[in-house]
């Protein structure tokens, strides 16, 4: 019974450590209720946010990364030096703060334990590594994408860093021009980014697994992708077009002349709907950038231009014979599902334009074309059942016509016969 | 057909009889003599307004045609509400001549209400509902009153969405009718709401329970007709007796070049006009713009809007059923209620309350027909 | 017509008239009863029924580990054998942005060739961006035809 006792106090009273399983109750904190009582806009704030803190549900207190003692009352014994009290951290020691948990296998597996631990690592490899390693101050460290009090997990849409807010996040210094000047970076690419198609399907589509700053830079280890690299980023979504490009004569091409991949036709953040114009010769072109007219290079983008042009005005032509054909009353709805096909076609003639051949582009078109073919065949068909109908309309409403003849003279007969 | 020669049983051998061919065996056993009697001796009066003596004929014959055709849809049509449109679909697109049949008998509809509506207002001008034959006329507006729950239990049926919406609209009227009103709507959707038990209710009522009650209704009508023989207006009737046509030959070779005419029409209007099936039912979307019922319910749907809220303490749209309904009683009634015209007192009062009607009914039909924004509601 | 013209043989006339009369009441009854009788007769293809379609293809037509987009109300659906021998079927619209599946025979499983979505041969999302599995149609066999129907 004694023992029961005992060992039931013990559980009561002991203090929490960093050895606590996740989910216990927050631990009691003489540094929140202190903080929160002063009423200081710099010192009051963090003690407040933190009660939202996933470090917090996870059972840790504000001694556990600043040091100090949670327990004392009075301020001196509270930042006591010889108890690890740390105050602020300055952004040189907050990756390695950071890091002596997050890089710990063994400790993180008590609280989630499959959350990466390389962070740290990654880090030292980012541009803001490198540029915290040389001394410099006035770039990113872990507690300015993820904040330091209201820490939340990456899955709630609060969080600074959840995937439809990171742009915002980054944006937050990348669009500072002061700050970007002092780094010699361009402060424009929210911007960019804004009109892209990605950002679209992020924010608007609500389609999670769209691109957004982490997807192409990385997440901790944040740099620009090597120019060589840059179809193996882009590939690893667009795996199709990654393939075609390799098996293309572009790819040489453009390694040799260090022209960024993808990109070069692309853009890396205004990345907007390519259209067929940017094989043509026009304003939009993209092809005449480098291939000169006259040039074979011009009159391969020229032919796969003409091929795409033939097959969207041979499905259009087609839909509007349909069309007609449905309007007249006729059931052409299996025909349509048929012609959906030439559709499917052309998108993936689009597609055969990263060959960069116009025998690929060729082979694709001709396709749909079979497709636009056998539907206009169709609706011809249609057309002539129609057109059938009405003959059959007019053979009938002539025996109609001459029975009605036939009764008004056997009428006028039995008129003659019998007034 | 010579008899047999007396024998010594008294009754006749008809075994004996000399041999008959087979139409005069049919005609024998079936007594189609006594019928063929009858017929001789029917006779049509000929006077100025002979010509609407042909209205009950084309409105009998447009209903045959609309049997005809409703017998070849029901052998394709399925009633439930995941497959009724996908039937006319495919009745309209892949049976032979289906697109034919079922527009045949949605214009067919339309013509039959027509012709039965006229064939009314000629009957109610020419006086024809005098003693001795109101009850030809009672009968007859019966028969008007399930020619229009034909065509309404009907339009439900392809499924698609005018129809349900415009099911919906029209179910909720009797809705209105004070006391037994929320039963009987609930009665007619089969539940609180138009759904599939809807479709499977108006299918049995358009294909069994109308049939049933129009034949008896129709046989009892045409028996009237028969018994009590062809009326002549009163202002035909002051100037004397008048020549007269026999029925066969003369009158029913008239009656095939009228229906002749009208077969022509509708299939003309099926290979010009088909008629349309548009999207499938979606209870979960909008209601889509101008919704409205078939064109003979109109001038009531018109006339439901312009009522106020409330009159007097009491919902618009009831006093509006209401007096549908009071309106609906004196048509049955009126042969009962125009009693001098039974004793050839020229009814001019009628004739000007019905005319009023009738302008009414036009203009609020007109009214309902325009694009929304253009009529005064 | 002047009645002092002589009409020559009233009573041959008549015939006429009344052959005249019998002939095209008959044939106009014939154009009627035509498309009547083709009416009844059921077209050969199955009806487009949005719960369940008679599909025209035999079971033989696909062979084990091969598989083919079909229409059914409309919409394509992928359907498959596996190299087991089962006959499978799921909606073939993708679920990330609605392009149409395909069979991989190599791997024996689905792929989305727009973005490299892939699906497991019970529809489920294996890798890619797809957020949810394939829809699920019911594959019987009746005889010597393949049916679908939603699941």
């Amino acid at each position: 019974m004694r023992f029961l006792l005992a060992a039931a106090l013990a559980v009561l009273l002991r203090a929490p450590a960093l050895g606590d399983p996740p989910g216990a109750a927050p631990a009691p904190s003489g540094c929140v209720d202190c903080h929160l009582a002063l009423g200081d806009d710099r010192v009051s704030p963090p003690a407040a946010a933190f009660a939202d803190d996933v470090h917090a549900r996870a059972g840790l207190t504000c001694a556990d990364c600043h040091g100090g003692d949670p327990k004392a009352e009075d301020q001196e014994v509270a930042h006591d030096r010889r108890k690890q009290f740390r105050g602020k951290p300055g952004p040189r020691q907050i990756p390695e703060l950071c890091g002596g948990c997050h890089g710990d296998a063994a400790r993180m597996r008590q609280f989630n334990p499959s959350l990466r631990v390389d962070q740290l690592t990654e880090y030292r490899t980012s541009g803001h590594g490198k540029a915290l390693a040389k001394g410099d101050a006035m770039v990113a460290t872990c507690a300015s994408c993820h904040g330091a009090h209201g820490v939340l997990a990456v899955t709630d849409a609060r969080s600074p860093v959840y995937p439809t807010r990171i742009a915002e996040t980054c944006n937050g210094c990348h669009g500072d021009s002061g700050l970007m000047a002092a780094h010699k970076l361009p402060s424009d690419i929210y911007a960019k980014y804004r009109r892209s198609v990605h950002f679209e399907t992020l924010t608007k589509k609500g389609d999670l697994s769209a691109p957004t700053c982490n997807s192409c830079h990385g997440n901790h280890g944040a740099a620009p992708p090597q120019v060589a690299s840059v179809a193996n980023v882009c590939g690893m979504c667009h795996a199709i077009f990654a393939d075609q490009f390799k098996a293309s004569p572009h790819e040489a091409a453009f390694a040799e002349m260090g022209l960024p991949g993808c990109v070069t036709c692309h853009e890396s953040h205004a990345i907007v709907h390519p259209t067929d114009e940017a094989l043509a010769d026009g304003s939009e072109s993209k092809c005449a950038d480098c291939h000169e007219p006259g040039t074979k290079g011009a009159a391969a983008a020229a032919a796969m231009y003409a091929d795409l042009k033939r097959l969207r005005e041979n499905t259009a032509a087609a839909k509007e014979q349909l069309r007609i054909e449905a309007e007249a009353g006729m059931e052409v709805s299996r025909i349509q599902f048929d012609l959906a096909r030439a559709d499917e076609a052309l998108t993936k003639a689009r597609a055969d334009v990263h060959y960069f051949s116009p025998a690929a582009v060729e082979k694709a078109v001709a396709e749909g074309l079979a497709v636009t073919r056998s539907s206009r065949e169709a609706a011809t068909r249609v057309h002539a059942e129609r057109q059938f109908r009405r003959k059959g309309l007019f053979a009938s409403l002539g025996l109609i016509v001459v029975a009605i003849v036939a009764l008004a003279a056997k009428i006028r007969d039995l008129e003659r016969r019998e007034p | 057909m010579s008899e047999a020669t007396r024998s010594s049983s008294a009754v006749p051998d008809p075994a004996a009889a000399p041999r008959l061919s087979l139409g005069e065996w049919v005609r024998d056993r079936l007594g189609l003599q006594d019928l063929a009697r009858l017929a001789s001796k029917k006779e049509v009066p000929i006077h100025r307004h002979t010509i609407f003596y042909y209205l009950g004929g084309m409105a009998l014959f447009l209903f045959c045609v609309q049997v005809a055709t409703g017998i070849l849809l029901l052998l394709y049509y399925r009633p439930s509400a995941t497959e009724a449109f996908e039937s006319v679909q495919y009745i309209m697109a892949e049976v032979p001549f289906g697109w034919l049949i079922r527009s045949i008998h949605s214009w067919g509809a339309n013509l039959f209400v027509g012709a039965v509506v006229l064939h009314l207002v000629s009957v109610f001008f020419l006086k024809a509902y005098r003693a001795p034959r109101e009850m030809t006329w009672i009968s007859g507006v019966f028969l008007l009153f399930l020619s229009l729950g034909f065509g309404f239990s009907g339009y439900l049926l392809p499924w698609n969405e005018l129809s349900y919406f415009a099911t919906k609209v029209g179910t909720d009227v009797p809705a209105q009718i004070p006391g037994i009103g929320p039963l009987l709507s609930r009665i007619l959707r089969g539940g609180s709401d138009v759904t599939g038990a809807t479709l499977s209710r108006f299918y049995g009522i358009h294909v069994a329970i109308l049939p049933a009650v129009s034949t008896l209704a129709l046989g009892l009508h045409l028996l009237l007709v028969q018994k009590k023989g062809m009326s002549v207006p009163p202002s035909v009737e002051r100037k004397g007796a008048t020549r007269s046509m026999r029925f066969v030959p003369d009158f029913l070779l008239r009656d095939m070049i009228g229906w002749l005419i009208a077969v022509g029409l509708l299939a003309a209007l099926a290979a010009f006009f088909p008629w349309e099936l548009g999207r499938k039912a979606d209870p979960f979307a909008p209601a889509p713009a101008g919704i409205r019922p078939e064109w003979y319910f109109l001038s009531m749907f018109q006339a439901l809007k312009y009522l106020p809220a409330e009159i007097a303490g009491v919902p618009g749209e009831t006093l509006g059923v209401l007096g549908f309904s009071l309106l609906a009683a004196v048509i049955v009634a009126v042969p009962l209620l125009d009693r001098g015209a039974s004793r050839g007192k020229p009814s001019r009062l009628w004739d000007v309350l019905a005319v009023l009607v009738l302008i009414g009914a036009a203009v609020l039909t007109v009214l309902a027909l325009m694009p929304p924004g253009k009529a005064a509601s | 017509m002047q009645k002092d013209i002589a009409e020559p043989a009233p009573d041959s006339r008549r015939r006429w008239l009344s052959y005249l009369l019998g002939g095209s009441l008959g044939a106009t009854l014939v154009s009627f009863l035509y498309p009547v009788l083709r009416f009844v007769v059921p077209p050969r293809t199955s009806e487009p029924s949005l719960s369940e379609i008679d599909l025209e293809l035999k079971p033989s037509d696909i062979p084990p580990n091969s598989g083919r987009i079909v229409p059914f109300a409309g919409k394509p659906v992928l359907l498959f054998r596996t190299a087991a021998g089962e006959l499978k079927a799921f909606g073939g619209t993708c679920t990330h942005l609605a392009c149409t599946v395909q069979y991989r025979p190599a791997r024996s499983d689905i792929w989305c060739a727009c973005h490299d979505g892939v699906y497991d041969a019970n529809g489920t999302t294996i890798s890619g961006p797809p957020p949810r599995p394939l829809t699920r149609i019911e594959v019987n066999v009746r005889g010597d035809k393949i049916v679908l129907r939603r699941a």
